[in-house]
Formats: structure tokens, sequence, C-alpha cells
């Protein structure tokens, strides 16, 4: 044997997951690597399917909407309103504008809440402890909100069709305000304490990069896609609700690094801020939902809508016979459509850094196997 | 032995007028300016085919034949800046299934709906692997749950659903209840 062919390497499968605590639920993903170096990787999901979609079609309109709530389940409201704004557009139902306000807000409120819990665990995946007790205290307070709101701290089911389900308390403002300073002010502690630390940096700077070709090829959306530096966002470009009267910059990364879709959580944290306080501003008193049916039955008809989700553009596609039962409901879940990126993004990765790029896209499971 | 009348059913009689909402006019033929104007450049593009709206104020929706669904889709990822598939998916309307695709341009923010139907029998088309990467997720997807073969796909291995099993649930013939469980 020469020495050549004595050091000759040969390429390992490395299994991690389902079981793996940085996969942020039962996600799997098989490493091919040679070294330290990840050569390729091969995501397995389907572990949490429930056949929401199956079970959609067997539901009353209504009832669709507790479904919606545990696809993603850390940001309930957005996905609640992604649903009830498709049988609106089917039906063609004006909602109430003190109930568009009351929506805009619950969503900014749970974006707000699902990027802290973001900040939290990303630092927990590259083994920091503190920042998630910071985040979690900071979520609390706007868990809390919900709860004096919807009733839940999860799975509200407090959007309807045709607006929300009743007005908010009367010290609902007063309390939203102090709630917003203070997370302003945890927000800002997070990123003096994070974002240019010099570990942080090193863990993240410069690793899985993805340039922005590639991102709209896989079907990247949100903030992971803004890092790319495509500044792209439904609550601009495709405008629904009362954002249009809303005035909000849309933050763009440059490099597409793990860092770039940190940092743009982080500041999307401060912009989803200042929109509530505007929408504090510009609520007005009225009615909160439409004068419908309690039971809807849209036209026949089909439509696809989508919007902004906190990890991106969520669409949804409703097909109605007339019934009181969807005939079909198909959602586009950005989550799904983000773990595509992951292979890319792998390429010459090191292992090390592996759970760093997984855990920089922000997966939740419920969404991607639904 | 008489069918029970399900739950449904009996909420059906109990409630006489259901029909909410106004005729839906945006819903159903109304394209708003932006996509009025897309559907105009589409025409050009699909001498032949019927541009039809897409259920949505900018997205205008076309039914083709399979077999131009490979030089069609890459027509408008070249020509007409394409570059996202935003979603594929298969609705289930018994007789045949129809075959979606949601294209998407970031540049210029316009969206089309490409239809295809197929038979409900051994449902094949061919893959848009090559022109999406993320393409390959979706139609492992749609095979789990519709069963419908892409052609050309160099993975087509069960994505939602475990090694092994039978039947294709997204189906309406797929029992919701009374299916033998692993």
């Amino acid at each position: 044997m020469t020495t050549e062919e004595a050091f000759e390497t040969i390429d390992m499968m490395l299994n991690m997951g389902p079981q793996h605590p940085a996969t942020h639920g039962v996600f799997r993903m098989m490493l091919t690597v040679d070294g330290e170096k990840v050569i390729d990787v091969t995501p397995h999901i389907g572990y949490l399917h429930r056949g929401s979609e199956k079970l959609a079609e067997n539901e009353n309109y209504g009832q669709v909407i507790t479904l919606f709530d545990r696809l993603d389940y850390v940001s309930n409201l957005n996905n609640e309103l992604i649903f009830c704004r498709a049988v609106e557009s089917l039906m063609a139902v004006d909602v109430p504008a003190r109930a568009q306000y009351i929506r805009v807000i619950l969503a900014e409120l749970n974006r707000l809440a699902s990027h802290l819990l973001f900040i939290g665990t990303y630092a927990i995946d590259l083994g920091a402890m503190t920042p998630i007790m910071y985040g979690f205290r900071e979520r609390e307070r706007i868990e809390n909100l919900f709860e004096s709101v919807t009733g839940a701290r999860m799975m509200h089911n407090f959007i309807r069709i045709g607006g929300v389900k009743e007005d908010v308390p009367v010290d609902f403002m007063q309390r939203t305000r102090e709630v917003l300073d203070r997370v302003e002010h945890g927000v800002a502690e997070l990123d003096r304490l994070l974002t240019f630390n010099e570990v942080f940096l090193a863990r993240t700077q410069g690793v899985g990069k993805i340039d922005a070709a590639m991102a709209i090829s896989c079907g990247l959306t949100g903030p992971s896609l803004r890092a790319s530096g495509v500044p792209y966002d439904v609550r601009k470009d495709d405008t629904y609700e009362i954002y249009r009267n809303l005035n909000y910059k849309v933050p763009i990364g440059e490099n597409g690094d793990c860092w770039d879709r940190y940092y743009m959580r982080v500041l999307e944290c401060n912009e989803s801020i200042a929109m509530i306080r505007q929408c504090l501003e510009q609520i007005e008193k009225g009615p909160v939902i439409a004068e419908i049916r309690r039971i809807v039955r849209p036209p026949k008809g089909e439509v696809y809508v989508h919007g902004e989700n906190p990890r991106g553009d969520i669409g949804v596609f409703l097909v109605s016979d007339g019934s009181d039962k969807p005939y079909r409901v198909k959602v586009r879940p950005p989550s799904f459509c983000n773990l595509v990126a992951l292979r890319p993004m792998m390429k010459e990765a090191y292992i090390a850094d592996a759970v760093s790029i997984l855990g920089s896209l922000d997966i939740v499971l419920g969404e991607v196997d639904r | 032995m008489t069918e029970r009348p399900t739950d449904n059913q009996k909420l059906d009689e109990s409630i006489v007028d259901l029909t909410a909402g106004k005729p839906s006019e945006t819903a159903v033929d109304g394209l708003n300016p932006k996509g009025q104007e897309f559907s105009k450049i589409m025409n050009k593009a699909l001498a032949g085919y019927k541009v039809t709206s897409g259920g949505r104020g900018d997205m205008p929706s076309v039914l083709i034949q399979k077999d131009d669904l490979t030089a069609i889709a890459g027509m408008c990822k070249k020509d007409l800046g394409m570059d996202m598939l935003h979603c594929l998916f298969a609705v289930d309307y018994e007789d045949y299934l129809e075959i979606n695709y949601v294209l998407f341009s970031i540049q210029n923010d316009q969206k089309l709906l490409l239809k295809i139907h197929l038979p409900a029998e051994k449902p094949r088309v061919s893959t848009l692997e090559h022109l999406w990467i993320s393409a390959n997720w979706y139609e492992r997807e749609t095979r789990d749950l519709f069963g419908v073969e892409f052609d050309g796909s160099s993975d087509l291995s069960p994505l939602l659903l475990f090694d092994g099993f039978e039947g294709n649930p997204g189906l309406r013939s797929f029992p919701l209840h009374d299916y033998e469980e692993w």
C-alpha cells in the first residue's frame, strides 16, 4: 500500500435529527461530510405531517381558522389573517377600518414575538444561553397582551372572516403602548448584547452565503431573501389591510450570510414597533366585523392570496364550490420553501456551521410539514 | 342501511339562506389595471390561448396544453422574467386533476397562474426542475399527495409521507377516517 492510498479520505454520512435540539422540531438532515466539510445535505421532513390541507376540506370556513393557527405555531395571528383574507377576497367583503387596524396591530405584535423567539433560540444554537432569557422576557409581555385580547396565549382563533371576534379591551391601547416601550428597550438590549459580539460574528459572518439569483430560484422569501439584497416585501409591494397608511422602511441586507439574516430580523422588530405605534395613533372607533353570516358560503371560484409572515411570503389558494366547506385549501408555507435553500447554503460549509445555517432560516416544522 | 345525516346536513336544514356577501365583483372577472396590463402582454406572448382572471386582482390565469408546459414555462422565465416558482399544487376535480403553477416575477412584480389538466388515471407531466430549483420539493409533495408522476425529475422519493405509505391522501377519494394506520 502506498502512502497516498493510506491517507485517502472517504465521504461519511452523518445523521442529524429528528431528535436534535438544534433542529427546532422533528427535522432530520443527512450530511455527507468529507472530514469537517459538508459536501451535500439531504433534508428529510414530514414527521409532523397532519394533513391540514385535507382536514380543511372537511371543515366549515370558520373552523378552518383553527387549523391555520396550528401551521406556524409561533405566529398564529398572521396565519389566521391570511386565511380570512383569502375568504374575504372570494366573497368580496369589505372589512371595517377598525378591524383592519386591530388585525395589523395583532399581526405586527405577533411578528415581534416571533422574531424575539428567533433571536433567543438562534443564540442558543450558537452556544449563548443568556439571550433567550431576554427574548422570552419581552415575548412574555406580548403573550400577556394577547391573552387579554383573545383569551389565549397561543392558538387564538381571534381573527374572523370579515373582521375580528370582538373589540379589544378598553385598556388595550394604553397597555400596548407600555409594552412597546418595554419591548423596544428589550430589543435594544438584545442588540447590544449579541449583534456585534465577537464570537457571534465569527460564527455567522460569511457563513451560509447565498446570492440573490439562487435565493429566488429556491423560492426563498421574507427576511432571509431580503438579507441577500432583494427588496421584496409583500406589505409594500402587494399591499393589503391598512399597511398603505403606515410609514416604515424595509431593511435590506447585502451579503446574504447568516449574520445578515439575523440582523434583518432585529431591524424588523424596530420597524414593527414603529408600525404599531402609528396604528395606535390612527385607529378610530367603529364596528369590528362586517355584517355577514356566521356560516359563510363564498360563491364558486378560486383565489390566490399572499401576505408577509414573519418567516416569509405565505400564500393561500382557495377553491370554493359554493358550499359551506372549502373545496381545496392549499398553503404555500414560507418555511417549506426556505428549507429548499438549505442545500445551496450548506455547500462547502463546516459541520459546526450546519446548525448556524439551519438556525438562521428560522423554520417552524408545523408549517413545513402541515 | 340508510345513511345517517351528517352534522353538516342538519346544519343545512336549520339555516335557510346562507349565501353571504354580495355577488363577487373583484373575485370573478375583475383584473385590476396592473393585472390587465400584464394580461395584454400574456395574450401577445401566448397566441392561441385565452388568458383569464385568476380570481385575484393582478394575477391572470391561463389553461395550457400539457405538452406545451415546458416550452411556455421556459418562455415565461426567459422572456418575461418570471424568476420564482411561487407555488405548485394540484386540485382534484375527480374527473381530472388540475395542476397549478404560480409564477412570480420579483423584478416586475407580476404573477401568472399556469394551469394544466391531467387525467385522473395515471397522471404524468414533465418536470420543471431545470427552470426553478424549488420545483423539486413541490413536485415531490404533489406526487405524495396526488400521485402525479413528474417525468425527468432527478429525485421523486416521498417527502411528506413515510416510505411505503399506500395511497394518495390528497385525493378526494381517500377517506378522511377509517383507513388502516401503520
